[in-house]
């Protein structure tokens, strides 16, 4: 609902995302500390931003296939190591620059999900969320046992170069990842107000009714899976060029576990639901592995390394907690907070 | 043909325990319409605490599996009076994701639990070898197939002849229909899910005789998930046949193609078959296909 005083008086009013003049205020504050935060930021803190950023490319993905479309996914971390390999194998060994690299990494992934996902025309539900579990499994085993991928070894990724300067720090990969992660983001955004996108959420609600009504099921759920594995394939492309290395064990299926996990934290069906989620988890398994040594000194039986298996017991208890409580994510939370602000001394 | 026969044998043996996984999952989803992605920590609890109650206490063996199994369905009931109850009348994906987020949590506290060792487990049953058609099959694999066929029949009749069992398979066909009937359609939910823990207590301490006490036991549920796919989804003869099928799939698979690919076939198998098969018959081999209208 828009804020009390606000009238569309042409389209391009009623279909703006950003509506108020408040709203420009804040979405430009908000781009100028995020884009000057490496210049006063915590070394520690620029580390965790790119992090999320990249974890937030990868959940869109994931969001626009099940949040959208209703497509189960087991496979996004996959998606992300094809992205990774393959642009490491571009620049590594054959000399591409970083710039070209990531938009074809990107559609390699799309490519690979396509293929991946042609199962999908024919299945649903646990079924795909299973085939997509193959589909990790079958994946990681072949970039283990390939020679171009460097198998058990893992590939060096150069850090990127423009102009003869390298982003070979935090700081400087920090201006690669994050205006790459805004520009995915508005892409999403817009992408899910499109024809595409109510495509998307009409096949999610029936697929049957969405089909009666004329809207291609196999073109709509392939396209869903190249996009939903494009943005995995860019996170993957960033991930390598940061990191500048890329192993299989950086891709284990438990990522893909918190992948949707962020997803139904945040809420399922919307873009703002994966900056909350990714935030939150990303937050809560920091904050597990600061209190893990903590925690060891208090009570010794726990172990040496507790930070993983608690890591994973406080993830479960979140989402038991959010499916029992709050099943529509924090989005909704977030959206009930507006609207009662916009309508603030009265209840309704 | 030698090594085939015994690779097929051995096989079959392992099937067997992928088909008693298969059996809980299978058990659960046809009552309950829930796709249960934490059984393999159910059967992993089992088998902790039957090794609790056999070797740390050092009880009597079929005090071991009395332990085992009633932990294992206390575990079960649990889960579902605590996480899955309050779901009901929720879209049936909040259940699968439930399940899964019961997973994460007994995943942790097991991993807690084992902090990252091996509990080597004791083999309980005849050891030795005995020949069949002349290739050499250890005694202690045939009794555990043999176990598991047992409990698989009993399960099989259970499900058919008693009336709790009509009131299940009532409760698989409708919820509402069931309940209009005068089934009470929560006390079924719970027996189904402590009567599946059961089955997956039984498959995790005969599983656990091969792989020890390691985080490696809970991975065995995403092959039972396998087996179900593959067989269908709500077929109890579907999870047998899946179940042989992957162990032998698997096992013949090794023998044959490691040599060539360099090792580790075996873990992706499964997966390759379950993309096959899901590519000719979405439903599984035997499950039922699904008229939908809108």
């Amino acid at each position: 609902m828009l804020p009390c005083g606000t009238f569309n008086q042409d389209y391009g009013r009623d279909t703006a995302v950003i509506r108020t003049r408040l709203q420009w205020i804040i979405t430009i504050l908000a781009l100028v500390v995020l884009l000057t935060f490496p210049l006063y930021g915590d070394h520690y803190l620029i580390g965790l931003i790119n992090k999320m950023s990249i974890t937030i490319v990868a959940v869109l993905g994931l969001q626009l296939m099940m949040g959208y479309c209703g497509l189960i996914s087991f496979g996004q971390v996959a998606f992300v190591a094809i992205g990774a390999f393959t642009s490491a194998i571009l620049t590594a060994t054959y000399g591409w620059p970083f710039w070209l690299a990531l938009p074809v990494s990107g559609i390699v992934a799309g490519l690979v999900g396509i293929v991946g996902g042609t199962p999908a025309l024919r299945i649903k539900g646990f079924y795909l969320a299973l085939a997509t579990l193959a589909i990790h499994y079958i994946v990681t085993w072949l970039i283990l046992h390939l020679k171009i991928t460097g198998g058990v070894v893992g590939l060096h990724a150069p850090p990127p170069t423009a102009f003869g300067f390298a982003f070979d720090t935090d700081e400087t990969m920090y201006y690669i990842i994050v205006p790459v992660m805004l520009l995915m983001t508005y892409f999403a955004k817009n992408l899910a107000r499109s024809r595409i996108g109510r495509a998307f959420v009409a096949i999610r609600d029936n697929d049957l009714a969405a089909s009666v009504m004329g809207v291609s099921l196999f073109r709509y759920k392939l396209v869903a899976f190249f996009i939903g594995c494009f943005f995995a394939g860019i996170a993957g492309s960033l991930f390598a060029h940061w990191m500048m290395f890329v192993h299989v064990e950086q891709f284990p299926l438990a990522d893909a576990v918190f992948y949707i996990g962020m997803l139904i934290v945040g809420g399922l069906g919307t873009i703002v639901g994966v900056f909350f989620g990714t935030v939150f988890i990303s937050l809560l398994i920091e904050a597990v592995t600061f209190a893990s040594p903590t925690l060891t000194g208090w009570f010794p039986a726990l172990g040496i390394a507790p930070a993983a298996a608690l890591g994973a017991s406080a993830f479960g208890v979140i989402i038991v907690l959010f499916l029992i409580f709050e099943p529509r994510g924090l989005a909704h939370r977030w959206a009930i907070f507006k609207a009662s602000y916009r309508l603030f001394p009265f209840a309704y | 043909m030698q090594f085939f026969l015994e690779l097929s044998l051995n096989g079959l043996v392992i099937g067997a325990l992928y088909a008693l996984v298969a059996l809980a999952i299978v058990l659960v989803c046809k009552a309950t319409e829930v796709v249960s992605l934490a059984h393999g920590q159910l059967l992993a609890f089992g088998a902790l605490f039957f090794y609790v109650g056999y070797i740390l206490l050092g009880l009597p063996l079929w005090v071991g599996w009395l332990v085992g199994l009633a932990m294992g369905a206390v575990l079960g009931f649990a889960v579902e009076r605590i996480c899955l109850r309050p779901l009901i009348g929720q879209p049936l994906f909040s259940g699968f994701l439930m399940t899964f987020a019961v997973f994460m949590v007994l995943d942790g506290i097991f991993a807690l639990i084992l902090k990252g060792e091996a509990w080597g487990f004791p083999d309980f049953l005849p050891k030795g070898n005995i020949t069949i058609a002349g290739s050499s099959v250890p005694v202690g694999g045939l009794y555990s197939l043999g176990i598991c066929l047992v409990v698989f029949l009993l399960t099989v009749l259970f499900f058919r002849y008693t009336k709790v069992g009509l009131g299940m398979r009532a409760t698989a066909e409708s919820h509402q229909l069931a309940q209009s009937a005068g089934i009470n359609v929560r006390t079924i939910f719970s027996l189904v899910w402590i009567l599946s823990a059961v089955v997956a207590v039984v498959a995790g301490v005969m599983l656990a005789r091969y792989y020890d006490i390691r985080f490696m036991l809970t991975m065995v549920a995403f092959k039972g998930l396998v087996v179900a796919m593959v067989g269908g989804l709500d077929s109890l003869p579907g999870a047998l046949v899946g179940g042989l099928l992957l162990g032998w799939v698997e096992n013949v698979a090794s023998g044959y193609l490691d040599p060539i690919v360099g090792g580790g076939i075996q873990e992706v198998a499964g997966y390759i078959m379950l993309l096959l098969v899901l590519l000719v018959r979405p439903y599984g081999i035997f499950g039922l296909v699904r008229i939908e209208r809108v």
